[in-house]
Protein backbone atom coordinates (compact mmCIF):
# COMPACT_ATOMS: atom_id res chain seq x y z
CA UNK A 1 0.00 0.00 0.00
CA UNK A 2 1.25 3.26 -0.59
CA UNK A 3 1.20 6.34 1.56
CA UNK A 4 2.26 10.00 1.06
CA UNK A 5 4.93 9.44 3.59
CA UNK A 6 6.42 7.56 1.20
CA UNK A 7 7.32 10.59 -0.86
CA UNK A 8 9.28 12.31 1.89
CA UNK A 9 12.81 11.28 3.42
CA UNK A 10 12.68 10.07 7.01
CA UNK A 11 15.12 13.04 7.56
CA UNK A 12 12.56 15.29 6.49
CA UNK A 13 9.68 17.11 8.05
CA UNK A 14 6.65 16.35 6.06
CA UNK A 15 5.23 19.08 3.34
CA UNK A 16 2.66 21.26 4.80
CA UNK A 17 -0.71 19.67 3.49
CA UNK A 18 -4.04 17.87 3.83
CA UNK A 19 -3.62 13.99 4.41
CA UNK A 20 -6.35 11.54 3.98
CA UNK A 21 -9.85 10.91 2.65
CA UNK A 22 -11.04 13.88 0.75
CA UNK A 23 -13.45 15.87 2.36
CA UNK A 24 -12.65 15.00 6.25
CA UNK A 25 -10.72 16.69 8.84
CA UNK A 26 -10.85 15.10 12.12
CA UNK A 27 -7.56 16.64 13.53
CA UNK A 28 -5.48 19.80 12.63
CA UNK A 29 -1.69 19.98 13.29
CA UNK A 30 0.25 23.10 13.67
CA UNK A 31 4.33 22.81 14.14
CA UNK A 32 5.69 25.85 15.94
CA UNK A 33 9.07 26.83 17.41
CA UNK A 34 8.98 27.73 21.26
CA UNK A 35 9.40 31.29 21.30
CA UNK A 36 11.81 30.95 24.42
CA UNK A 37 11.71 27.22 26.53
CA UNK A 38 13.94 26.68 29.37
CA UNK A 39 14.00 24.28 32.68
CA UNK A 40 14.24 25.10 35.97
CA UNK A 41 15.41 22.81 38.39
CA UNK A 42 15.38 22.98 41.71
CA UNK A 43 18.52 23.01 44.11
CA UNK A 44 19.06 20.14 46.65
CA UNK A 45 16.50 20.68 49.32
CA UNK A 46 15.34 24.03 47.50
CA UNK A 47 11.88 23.31 46.28
CA UNK A 48 9.98 25.20 48.24
CA UNK A 49 12.38 28.02 48.77
CA UNK A 50 12.01 28.12 44.74
CA UNK A 51 8.09 28.05 44.97
CA UNK A 52 8.21 31.04 47.40
CA UNK A 53 10.41 32.97 45.09
CA UNK A 54 9.00 32.00 42.05
CA UNK A 55 5.52 33.47 43.02
CA UNK A 56 6.88 36.35 44.85
CA UNK A 57 9.72 37.72 41.48
CA UNK A 58 7.58 36.46 38.60
CA UNK A 59 3.84 35.65 39.77
CA UNK A 60 4.40 31.90 39.37
CA UNK A 61 2.20 29.09 40.62
CA UNK A 62 4.75 26.28 40.75
CA UNK A 63 2.71 23.11 41.31
CA UNK A 64 4.90 20.22 42.36
CA UNK A 65 2.91 18.06 40.27
CA UNK A 66 2.49 17.14 36.63
CA UNK A 67 0.74 20.19 35.48
CA UNK A 68 0.27 23.61 33.57
CA UNK A 69 -0.62 27.11 34.69
CA UNK A 70 0.18 29.66 33.15
CA UNK A 71 0.63 33.37 34.65
CA UNK A 72 2.36 36.90 33.11
CA UNK A 73 2.92 35.09 29.80
CA UNK A 74 4.35 32.07 30.85
CA UNK A 75 3.60 28.49 31.16
CA UNK A 76 5.10 26.59 33.57
CA UNK A 77 4.54 22.36 32.96
CA UNK A 78 5.90 20.22 35.63
CA UNK A 79 8.27 17.60 34.19
CA UNK A 80 9.18 16.06 37.83
CA UNK A 81 9.57 16.33 41.51
CA UNK A 82 11.00 19.96 41.81
CA UNK A 83 12.02 20.37 37.80
CA UNK A 84 9.37 22.44 35.83
CA UNK A 85 9.49 23.51 31.83
CA UNK A 86 8.78 27.04 31.57
CA UNK A 87 7.35 28.18 27.94
CA UNK A 88 6.91 31.93 26.73
CA UNK A 89 4.51 33.18 24.64
CA UNK A 90 6.16 35.19 22.94
CA UNK A 91 10.17 35.65 21.93
CA UNK A 92 11.98 36.93 25.49
CA UNK A 93 15.25 36.68 27.53
CA UNK A 94 13.92 33.74 29.35
CA UNK A 95 17.43 32.99 31.03
CA UNK A 96 17.71 36.89 32.22
CA UNK A 97 13.65 37.09 33.11
CA UNK A 98 14.60 33.59 35.65
CA UNK A 99 17.68 35.06 36.59
CA UNK A 100 15.75 36.16 40.20
CA UNK A 101 15.64 32.17 40.77
CA UNK A 102 19.17 31.34 39.75
CA UNK A 103 19.64 30.94 43.98
CA UNK A 104 17.27 28.11 44.24
CA UNK A 105 17.15 26.60 40.82
CA UNK A 106 19.55 25.36 38.14
CA UNK A 107 18.21 27.19 35.01
CA UNK A 108 18.72 25.89 31.50
CA UNK A 109 17.78 27.20 28.28
CA UNK A 110 16.15 24.97 25.77
CA UNK A 111 14.83 27.05 23.47
CA UNK A 112 16.47 25.40 20.29
CA UNK A 113 15.98 22.12 22.14
CA UNK A 114 12.36 21.32 21.20
CA UNK A 115 9.62 21.55 18.83
CA UNK A 116 6.38 22.33 19.46
CA UNK A 117 3.07 20.87 18.06
CA UNK A 118 -0.34 21.77 18.88
CA UNK A 119 -3.33 19.30 18.31
CA UNK A 120 -6.86 19.53 17.56
CA UNK A 121 -9.49 18.57 16.34
CA UNK A 122 -12.88 16.04 16.93
CA UNK A 123 -10.89 13.44 16.65
CA UNK A 124 -7.54 13.96 18.42
CA UNK A 125 -7.96 11.83 21.13
CA UNK A 126 -8.58 8.68 18.37
CA UNK A 127 -4.96 9.56 17.02
CA UNK A 128 -3.32 9.94 20.66
CA UNK A 129 -5.12 6.18 21.81
CA UNK A 130 -2.63 5.04 18.90
CA UNK A 131 0.57 5.94 20.99
CA UNK A 132 -0.43 7.29 24.07
CA UNK A 133 -0.36 5.18 27.27
CA UNK A 134 -1.98 8.07 29.79
CA UNK A 135 -5.84 7.62 30.19
CA UNK A 136 -7.24 10.79 28.49
CA UNK A 137 -10.20 10.97 29.27
CA UNK A 138 -11.44 14.43 30.54
CA UNK A 139 -12.55 13.31 34.06
CA UNK A 140 -9.16 11.91 34.44
CA UNK A 141 -7.07 14.13 32.03
CA UNK A 142 -8.69 17.83 32.36
CA UNK A 143 -7.35 20.48 31.04
CA UNK A 144 -4.09 22.26 32.47
CA UNK A 145 -3.03 18.37 33.24
CA UNK A 146 0.35 17.20 31.90
CA UNK A 147 2.73 14.27 31.31
CA UNK A 148 5.76 13.14 30.26
CA UNK A 149 6.07 10.03 28.55
CA UNK A 150 7.10 7.73 25.48
CA UNK A 151 4.53 8.22 22.49
CA UNK A 152 5.41 5.54 19.73
CA UNK A 153 8.73 5.35 21.20
CA UNK A 154 9.29 9.34 21.51
CA UNK A 155 9.86 10.83 24.74
CA UNK A 156 7.36 13.60 24.81
CA UNK A 157 5.95 16.42 27.01
CA UNK A 158 2.36 17.09 26.98
CA UNK A 159 -0.79 18.92 28.24
CA UNK A 160 -4.44 19.24 27.57
CA UNK A 161 -5.43 23.24 26.81
CA UNK A 162 -8.56 24.26 27.62
CA UNK A 163 -11.81 23.82 25.27
CA UNK A 164 -12.55 20.99 23.09
CA UNK A 165 -10.06 18.51 22.01
CA UNK A 166 -6.94 20.69 22.08
CA UNK A 167 -3.45 19.11 23.34
CA UNK A 168 0.29 20.53 23.14
CA UNK A 169 3.24 18.77 23.12
CA UNK A 170 7.60 19.51 22.78
CA UNK A 171 9.25 17.02 21.31
CA UNK A 172 12.88 16.71 21.49
CA UNK A 173 14.27 18.38 18.10
CA UNK A 174 16.35 15.72 16.48
CA UNK A 175 12.64 13.51 17.22
CA UNK A 176 10.45 16.32 15.32
CA UNK A 177 10.41 14.00 12.04
CA UNK A 178 9.60 10.77 13.69
CA UNK A 179 6.61 12.40 15.65
CA UNK A 180 5.36 14.03 12.69
CA UNK A 181 5.35 10.60 10.78
CA UNK A 182 3.58 9.21 13.68
CA UNK A 183 0.78 11.71 13.81
CA UNK A 184 0.01 11.82 9.35
CA UNK A 185 0.16 7.82 9.86
CA UNK A 186 -1.89 7.43 13.01
CA UNK A 187 -4.42 10.47 11.81
CA UNK A 188 -4.77 10.14 7.98
CA UNK A 189 -7.35 7.82 8.23
CA UNK A 190 -9.39 10.68 10.18
CA UNK A 191 -7.93 13.20 7.69
CA UNK A 192 -5.57 15.43 9.24
CA UNK A 193 -4.38 19.05 8.52
CA UNK A 194 -0.89 19.24 9.05
CA UNK A 195 1.00 23.05 9.23
CA UNK A 196 4.11 24.76 10.16
CA UNK A 197 2.51 27.70 12.08
CA UNK A 198 3.74 31.15 10.74
CA UNK B 1 2.17 -4.33 33.72
CA UNK B 2 1.45 -0.70 35.00
CA UNK B 3 3.63 0.67 37.73
CA UNK B 4 1.82 3.45 39.69
CA UNK B 5 5.12 6.38 39.91
CA UNK B 6 4.05 8.46 42.57
CA UNK B 7 4.95 11.79 40.65
CA UNK B 8 3.49 10.34 37.17
CA UNK B 9 0.76 8.20 38.11
CA UNK B 10 0.12 4.67 36.57
CA UNK B 11 2.62 4.02 33.98
CA UNK B 12 3.54 0.79 31.47
CA UNK B 13 6.86 -0.75 32.57
CA UNK B 14 8.33 0.12 29.20
CA UNK B 15 9.11 3.46 30.69
CA UNK B 16 11.30 2.48 33.53
CA UNK B 17 14.52 0.89 33.75
CA UNK B 18 14.97 -2.01 36.07
CA UNK B 19 18.10 -1.83 39.15
CA UNK B 20 16.60 -5.16 41.37
CA UNK B 21 16.59 -6.06 44.69
CA UNK B 22 16.28 -2.54 47.15
CA UNK B 23 16.91 -3.86 50.31
CA UNK B 24 20.83 -4.37 50.01
CA UNK B 25 23.22 -2.13 51.12
CA UNK B 26 26.21 -1.24 49.01
CA UNK B 27 29.27 -2.76 51.19
CA UNK B 28 31.80 -0.30 52.66
CA UNK B 29 34.83 -0.22 49.77
CA UNK B 30 37.52 0.73 52.63
CA UNK B 31 36.17 -2.61 54.85
CA UNK B 32 38.61 -5.01 55.17
CA UNK B 33 36.38 -7.45 53.59
CA UNK B 34 35.48 -5.21 50.87
CA UNK B 35 36.38 -7.66 47.55
CA UNK B 36 34.24 -10.22 49.37
CA UNK B 37 31.26 -8.02 50.00
CA UNK B 38 31.13 -7.11 46.74
CA UNK B 39 31.43 -9.93 44.96
CA UNK B 40 28.70 -11.06 47.04
CA UNK B 41 26.67 -7.67 46.08
CA UNK B 42 26.86 -7.89 42.50
CA UNK B 43 26.48 -11.50 42.20
CA UNK B 44 25.49 -13.05 44.65
CA UNK B 45 21.59 -12.30 44.75
CA UNK B 46 18.75 -14.14 45.43
CA UNK B 47 15.65 -14.73 43.00
CA UNK B 48 12.54 -14.44 45.37
CA UNK B 49 8.89 -15.50 44.74
CA UNK B 50 6.26 -13.52 46.32
CA UNK B 51 6.85 -10.42 48.00
CA UNK B 52 10.34 -8.01 46.51
CA UNK B 53 11.33 -4.39 46.90
CA UNK B 54 12.24 -3.19 44.01
CA UNK B 55 14.26 -0.09 42.33
CA UNK B 56 12.57 0.81 38.94
CA UNK B 57 13.91 4.40 37.17
CA UNK B 58 11.40 6.22 35.77
CA UNK B 59 13.03 7.02 32.62
CA UNK B 60 10.78 8.43 30.31
CA UNK B 61 8.98 9.86 32.93
CA UNK B 62 9.42 11.99 35.82
CA UNK B 63 13.52 10.75 35.92
CA UNK B 64 13.11 9.32 39.37
CA UNK B 65 14.38 6.43 41.04
CA UNK B 66 11.37 4.42 42.65
CA UNK B 67 11.30 2.21 45.36
CA UNK B 68 8.69 -0.48 44.42
CA UNK B 69 6.72 -3.09 46.37
CA UNK B 70 5.86 -5.85 43.85
CA UNK B 71 4.78 -9.86 43.96
CA UNK B 72 6.90 -11.48 41.79
CA UNK B 73 4.73 -14.23 40.92
CA UNK B 74 1.57 -12.11 40.33
CA UNK B 75 3.35 -8.73 39.47
CA UNK B 76 0.87 -7.13 41.98
CA UNK B 77 2.24 -3.80 43.70
CA UNK B 78 1.35 -2.87 47.07
CA UNK B 79 3.44 0.94 46.88
CA UNK B 80 5.63 2.87 45.39
CA UNK B 81 7.49 6.01 47.06
CA UNK B 82 10.04 7.43 45.44
CA UNK B 83 13.95 7.18 46.06
CA UNK B 84 14.97 10.07 48.55
CA UNK B 85 11.61 11.55 48.75
CA UNK B 86 10.71 15.08 47.92
CA UNK B 87 13.17 17.17 46.65
ZN1 LIG C 1 7.56 9.19 37.22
Amino acid sequence: MTSALNTFPVTQMPADGRYGPAGTQGVSVRVFDPPALALLAARRGGASALTVAAHATLGLALADTPRLTRANGLATIGAGPGRWLVLAEAPEDLAARLAPLAAHAAITEQTDGYVGFELSGARTRDLLAKGVTVDLDPAAFPPGAAATTNVAHINVTFWREPGDERFGFLVARSYRVAFARFLIASGAEYGIAFAHRG
Amino acid sequence: MRIPCPYCGARDASEFAYLGDATLTRPDPAAPDADEAFHAYVYLRDNPAGAHSEWWYHSAGCRRWVKVARDTTSHAIAGAELAGGAR
